[in-house]
């Protein structure tokens, strides 16, 4: 993570949120189908996806969200655990040998009586800059 | 009793399930995911939160006990409402149904809409996934 979070008043339209980079592997995609316990051999069985459309594993793409979770935990804090939204499609698969990027930016800001709503654009991008997750946060602060 | 999910209409409704998030469980995920955002913030605040992509994966496995998504099946879309953060050790009550049911090319689309709440009743999560599912 580049930045931290630093206060409320940060967070104006176009602000970017903390970016990370994620180097991937096959034992990062194992560990991570051990903790959820979702072992589609897409992601697991080198042999079986190999006659995929894909040629190979790839990485869950609820392992892709927590990257994204990670990045709007640093970004809002308790405002992301409590009140936090989101909403993306998946575009692409991340390759087992690939390295993502988490970004994002504030795209609207509401101020209301009960504090101000941020809608943040997110996404996650490949090495090659392909799209693979792009949707939308929400949090209140 | 575990079925294949493109076998359910439209409709169905998924057997409730339960999980307490156990501590053993977040730190496993939390070294999974690499998060370390979510410990930094917690230790801060001395509580013991857990990861809200935690709770959406484990409510997820919960629903897994039950349907069974073929090989090749992939995760199209998500949608996430955390209501509140959670800590380990709490008990959270999910249900789940299927909300949609077509056919595009050579694939199924299902989306599966789910709720999770804790001991008292109160909704804690909220989501609706889309998963491709081959023909």
């Amino acid at each position: 993570m580049r930045q931290e979070a630093v206060g409320e008043e940060r967070w104006v339209m176009g602000a970017e949120l903390p970016s990370s980079a994620k180097t991937l592997s096959q034992e990062k995609i194992d560990r991570y189908a051990r903790a959820s316990g979702d072992f589609n051999p897409i992601h697991v069985d080198p042999a079986f996806a190999a006659q995929t459309p894909f040629g190979g594993t790839i990485a869950h793409g609820m392992l892709l969200l927590a990257y994204l979770s990670e990045m709007l935990t640093a970004a809002f804090g308790q405002a992301w655990l409590a009140g936090g939204r989101l909403k993306i499609r998946f575009r692409g698969a991340a390759r087992s040998d690939e390295t993502v990027t988490i970004g994002g930016h504030v795209q609207r800001v509401q101020e209301g009586h009960e504090g101000r709503r941020l809608w943040c654009d997110v996404e996650c991008l490949n090495q090659q800059g392909e799209v693979l997750i792009a949707g939308q946060a929400e949090v209140k602060l | 009793m575990n079925k294949a999910i493109e076998a359910l209409e439209k409709g169905h409704r998924f057997s409730a399930t339960a999980f307490v998030l156990d501590e053993e469980a977040v730190v496993r995920y939390l070294e999974a995911v690499e998060d370390e955002a979510l410990p930094r913030l917690a230790q801060a605040e001395g509580k013991a939160w857990v990861p809200p992509m935690a709770v959406a994966a484990l409510a997820l496995r919960s629903l897994m006990e039950e349907m069974t998504l073929p090989a090749g099946s992939i995760h199209g879309s998500q949608e996430l409402e955390f209501v509140r953060a959670l800590e380990t050790g709490e008990r959270i009550a999910c249900r789940a149904w299927l909300s949609h049911r077509s056919q595009r090319g050579g694939y199924w689309v299902l989306a599966v809409g789910m709720e999770g709440a804790d001991e008292s009743g109160r909704s804690v999560l909220a989501g609706r996934l889309t998963v491709m599912v081959p023909r």
